[in-house]
C-alpha cells in the first residue's frame, strides 16, 4: 500500500480572538461537511460498508430469490410468494416486507452500494492529487525528525565528502532502477522512488469498479433483454430487437448420455429473417450462441409442443402453427399444458398432453383440448383428440397434427458490456501490477560532520517481519559501496 | 488411465496423512524443546524464529519430502485423470476437491520453501487432508460433460485460477488461524504473530488477483453459455462475498486499529466465505447446479 507522507491539515481557527463567541452557521457547516468528506475517505468507513454489503449479499445467497419479472408483477408475485410460504410459513410476510427474497433489489442493497461508490470517489480524488505530486514533485526535505520516526531507518558514519558519498549512494540506487531525486543545501536531501506509477495503478484498478457499474446502468437503461423467447419448431417469430427481424425454428434436438441419462446436447437450428430475407442461420448450442446486429440469441430451455390446425364454423383457418405447451397441470397429474386465445376471438384453449404410455386418460397419440368459450372460466367443451383426426369442440374444428418441441432462447442486446469488460480488465491488470510490482519510496539524508559525513537513509514501507525487505537489502549494499576502497 | 489416477490419489493421500504425522512430531518435538528453553534449558531459537532451532529438523526434513511426494501424487493423478475424461480435472465436486486439495499443498510447500514455518502445515495440510477424504466419499465415476460445461478452455482456466486462489487463502487461514491461538507475545513456540500477519498478508497478495480473475472468467462463461455476464446466481454471489471479505482485509491492513487480531479474523471469515462458495452447490441451486431436469441449464 501506498503510505502519504502527510502534514496534518491546519485547522481552521473557529474562534479568533475578540471575535464572536459562538461559532456562527458557516462554520457549523463548514465542520459539518468537513466531518462529511472526512468520512467518506475513510478506508475504515469503506471497509465496513463491504462488509456490510458482504453480509447482504450472504442473504441474497442462501434465501430464495424472485426470478426477474416476477417481482414486478403483482399477481405472479402472490403466486411466487405461495409457493414460497410452504418452506418459510409464516415469516413469509415479515422477509417480503423486510425484502430478503429481493435483496439484489432492495432498498438496503442501493443504498449499501451507491455509499460504496461514493467512498471509492471520493477517496480516489482525495488520493489523486498526493499521488500526482509524489510522481512528478516529491518531497526531497522531508526534515531530520522523519529519518528517527520512520518505519524503517538507518544511520551510516561514512569517512568522505558529503558529495562522495551521495555519489555513490545514488549509483547504487541507480543500479536498482530507482529513478532519484536530490537538493543541496549544505545537507544534501535525497529521494529516491521505484515504480512510481503503481500508484496510479491502484487508482485504476478502484475506478474499473466504477466502470463495471456504469457498464451494468448502461446495459439495463439501454439494453434489450428478453429471458424468455418461446418458438416452436416450424413457426416463426418476431424477435423484437428491430423492426421486421424474426427467428424461424427449423428444428430442435436434446440429446441424451446412453450411459447416465444426462443430457448430452441441445441444439436449435434457427435461421434469421429480416423482413422476410434470410441474413444469418446458424444451430444454437449452450455454448454457442448466435449474434446479429448487436444482439445475441443463447439457449435457455426447451419444451414440447403441438402442431394444431383450428378451422371456424365457415371452414377458415383461424390457427395453423406450433403451439408450446409451456406449463404444466393443476390437477397433480404434471401434465405438460398450454393456453391459446384463439386468434379474433374471445375462445380460449387449453391443451394437455399425455404423460406416457401409464396415462389412460390421455394416451400416447393423443392430447386433451379444453375450450373455454367467450371468455369464460367454466369449459364449454372438452375432448380427447386422436392425431391427425379433425375433431369438433365447441364451434371449431381442431386437427392436432404432430408432436413438436418448442424452444426457449434469451436474447439480450447489452451496449454496457463493452464499459463491464473494460472494466473487468482495468481491475485484473491494475490490482495485479500493483501486488507485483509495489511503489517503494526511500528518503536519504547527508550530513557533514567534520571530514565525515552522516548519511541517514529512511523508508515508509512496514518491515516484512518474515523476509526483511528491499531495504535491508538496499542498505546492505549501500554500506558495501562506501565501504570499498576509494581508488585515489 | 482412470484407474492410474484413482491409484495416484490414494498415494496421494497417503503421503499427506503421512506428512500430517511428520509434521505433528515435528511441531510436539519444538514444544518440549520451548518448554526446556523456558526452564533455561538451552536450545537456541534462530534469528527473528526463521530457523526454528529447537524443532527436530530431521523429522522436518521428512514432512517436507512427504509434502512434494504428495504434491507430485496428487499432480500425476490429475493428469491421469485430465488424460482419462478429456478435459481439465474440473468438472464435478469429486475432480475440483482433488484439485482444491492440490491448490492447498502447492500453495503450502510454495510458502513453506519461502517462510520456512513448517508450523503452518498443521492447518494446511489438514485441510487437503480433509478435501482428499471428502472426494473419496463421493462418487469419481467419469461422466460426459452437461451442455453448459461443454467449454474446454473456460473450463480448464476458470476452476485452475480459483484453485490458485483458493490454495493461497487456505495458507493465509492457517497463518490467521495460528495468529489466533496464541496468547500475547507468542507461545508454544509458534511463529511470531508478525511473521504469520506477514505470511496471510502474503498468501491474500497471490490469491486476490487469482480470484478477480476467477470472477471476471465466470462472467465471460456465464456471458457465452446463459447470456448475462451476472445474474446473482448464488454461486456467484458467493464468490463476490469472498472478493468482498479479502478486499476488506486488505484495506483493514493500512487502518490503524484493525491490524493484527481483528485482519486474522478476517482472514478466517474470508476462508469460510471460500468454503461457503466451494460447498455452496450442495445447498443452493441456482445455476451451476447443472440438474438440467426440465431447463437446458
Amino acid at each position: 500500500m501506498v503510505h502519504e507522507v502527510r502534514t496534518p491539515p491546519l485547522r481552521p481557527a473557529a474562534v479568533t480572538a475578540g471575535a464572536a463567541t459562538k461559532p456562527g452557521l458557516m462554520d457549523r457547516v463548514d465542520a459539518a461537511l468537513e466531518g462529511l468528506w472526512h468520512l467518506l475517505t475513510s478506508m475504515r468507513v469503506a471497509m465496513v460498508l463491504m462488509i456490510v454489503l458482504a453480509a447482504l449479499c450472504v442473504i441474497g445467497s442462501l434465501v430464495i430469490q424472485v426470478p426477474t419479472g416476477v417481482g414486478d408483477d403483482p399477481t405472479a408475485k402472490a403466486q411466487w410468494l405461495d409457493a414460497v410460504r410452504q418452506r418459510f410459513g409464516a415469516w413469509t410476510g415479515a422477509m417480503d416486507a423486510l425484502g430478503l427474497f429481493d435483496v439484489f433489489n432492495s432498498a438496503a442493497f442501493r443504498v449499501l452500494v451507491a455509499a460504496l461508490v461514493i467512498s471509492l470517489i471520493a477517496c480516489t480524488v482525495h488520493r489523486i492529487p498526493g499521488v500526482w505530486r509524489t510522481a512528478t514533485k516529491p518531497r526531497v526535505d522531508v526534515g531530520p525528525g522523519f529519518f528517527e520516526h520512520a518505519p524503517q531507518h538507518e544511520s551510516i558514519v561514512v569517512h568522505a565528502t558529503t558529495a562522495a558519498t551521495l555519489e555513490k549512494v545514488e549509483v547504487v540506487l541507480r543500479r536498482r532502477h530507482y529513478r532519484t531525486v536530490t537538493q543541496d543545501d549544505g545537507t544534501v536531501h535525497l529521494y529516491a522512488d521505484r515504480f512510481r506509477f503503481m500508484a496510479f495503478a491502484s487508482l485504476a484498478g478502484h475506478v474499473s469498479l466504477i466502470l463495471i457499474l456504469l457498464g451494468a446502468i448502461v446495459g439495463t437503461t439501454f439494453g434489450f433483454k428478453n429471458q424468455y423467447f418461446a418458438v416452436p419448431e416450424g413457426s416463426t417469430v418476431l424477435t423484437g430487437t428491430e423492426d421486421g427481424l424474426a427467428l424461424k425454428l427449423l428444428s430442435f434436438t436434446d440429446t441424451y448420455y446412453p450411459s447416465n441419462g444426462q443430457p448430452q446436447d441441445y441444439l436449435s437450428q434457427v435461421v434469421l429473417l429480416k423482413n422476410g430475407q434470410q441474413v444469418a442461420a446458424q444451430t444454437i448450442r449452450v455454448n454457442e450462441p448466435l449474434t446479429y446486429d448487436g444482439a445475441t440469441y443463447y439457449q435457455r430451455a426447451f419444451g414440447p409442443a403441438v402442431q394444431l390446425t383450428i378451422k371456424d364454423q365457415r371452414g377458415n383457418t383461424v390457427y395453423n402453427e406450433g403451439m408450446p405447451l409451456d406449463g404444466s397441470s393443476t390437477d397433480g397429474s404434471n401434465r405438460s399444458a398450454g393456453a391459446l386465445l384463439i386468434p379474433g376471438t374471445n375462445d380460449t384453449i387449453n391443451v394437455f398432453a399425455t404423460t406416457g404410455t401409464s396415462d389412460t386418460t390421455i394416451q400416447p397419440g393423443q392430447v386433451q383440448i379444453v375450450l373455454y368459450a367467450g371468455g369464460g372460466s367454466t369449459a364449454t367443451d372438452s375432448k380427447v383428440v386422436d392425431q391427425g383426426k379433425a375433431t369438433a369442440i365447441g364451434n371449431y374444428t381442431m386437427t392436432f397434427d404432430r408432436e413438436l418441441k418448442y424452444t426457449v432462447l434469451s436474447i439480450s442486446r447489452d451496449p454496457g458490456q463493452i464499459l463491464v469488460w473494460l472494466g473487468a480488465l482495468l481491475l485484473f491488470v491494475g490490482f495485479t501490477l500493483v501486488f507485483l510490482l509495489p511503489q517503494r519510496r526511500v528518503w536519504a539524508r547527508i550530513s557533514a560532520r567534520g571530514a565525515m559525513s552522516v548519511l541517514s537513509v529512511a523508508s515508509l514501507g512496514r518491515r516484512d517481519a518474515a523476509l526483511g525487505t528491499d531495504f535491508d537489502d538496499l542498505v546492505t549494499d549501500i554500506r558495501s559501496a562506501l565501504q570499498a576502497p576509494n581508488q585515489v | 488411465m482412470d484407474k492410474l489416477s484413482g491409484y495416484a490419489f490414494v498415494a496421494a493421500g497417503l503421503s499427506t496423512a503421512l506428512a500430517t504425522v511428520c509434521y505433528l512430531i515435528y511441531a510436539l518435538s519444538g514444544l518440549r524443546a520451548a518448554r526446556m528453553e523456558t526452564a533455561g534449558l538451552g536450545a537456541t531459537t534462530g534469528s527473528m524464529g526463521l530457523i526454528s532451532g529447537p524443532r527436530t529438523s530431521a523429522v522436518g526434513r521428512y514432512a517436507t519430502m512427504l509434502g512434494w511426494l504428495a504434491v507430485c501424487a496428487l499432480g500425476a493423478g490429475l493428469v491421469f485423470r485430465a488424460i482419462a475424461t478429456g478435459h481439465g480435472p474440473f468438472a464435478n465436486m469429486y475432480e475440483f476437491s482433488l484439485a482444491f486439495a492440490f491448490g492447498t499443498l502447492v500453495a503450502y510447500m510454495w510458502f513453506e520453501r519461502k517462510y520456512h514455518q513448517r508450523i503452518l502445515a498443521l492447518i494446511a495440510l489438514p485441510v487437503a487432508l480433509a478435501m482428499m477424504g471428502y472426494a473419496a466419499t463421493i462418487p469419481s465415476t467419469i461422466e460426459p460433460l452437461v451442455p453448459a460445461l461443454q467449454n474446454n478452455l473456460l473450463l480448464t482456466v476458470h476452476v485452475a485460477v480459483a484453485i490458485v486462489a483458493y490454495g493461497s487463502f487456505s495458507i493465509a487461514f492457517g497463518a490467521a488461524a495460528l495468529y489466533l491461538i496464541q496468547p500475547e507475545g507468542g507461545r508454544w513456540g509458534l511463529p511470531k504473530p508478525q511473521v504469520l500477519d506477514e505470511i496471510g498478508y502474503r498468501a491474500v497478495v497471490v490469491g486476490y488477483p487469482f480470484l478477480t480473475l476467477t470472477i471476471i472468467l465466470g462472467a465471460v462463461w456465464a456471458n457465452t453459455a446463459w447470456g448475462t455476464y451476472w445474474s446473482w446466481d448464488p454461486k456467484e454471489t458467493a464468490s463476490l462475498v469472498t472478493w468482498l471479505i479479502y478486499g476488506a482485509y486488505l484495506h483493514a491492513r493500512v487502518v490503524r486499529g484493525w491490524r493484527g487480531s481483528r485482519a486474522a479474523w478476517l482472514l478466517t471469515l474470508g476462508f469460510a466465505a471460500v468454503l461457503f462458495t466451494y460447498f455452496g452447490n450442495l445447498f443452493f441451486g441456482g445455476l451451476h447446479s447443472y440438474s438440467g431436469l426440465n431447463s437446458t441449464n
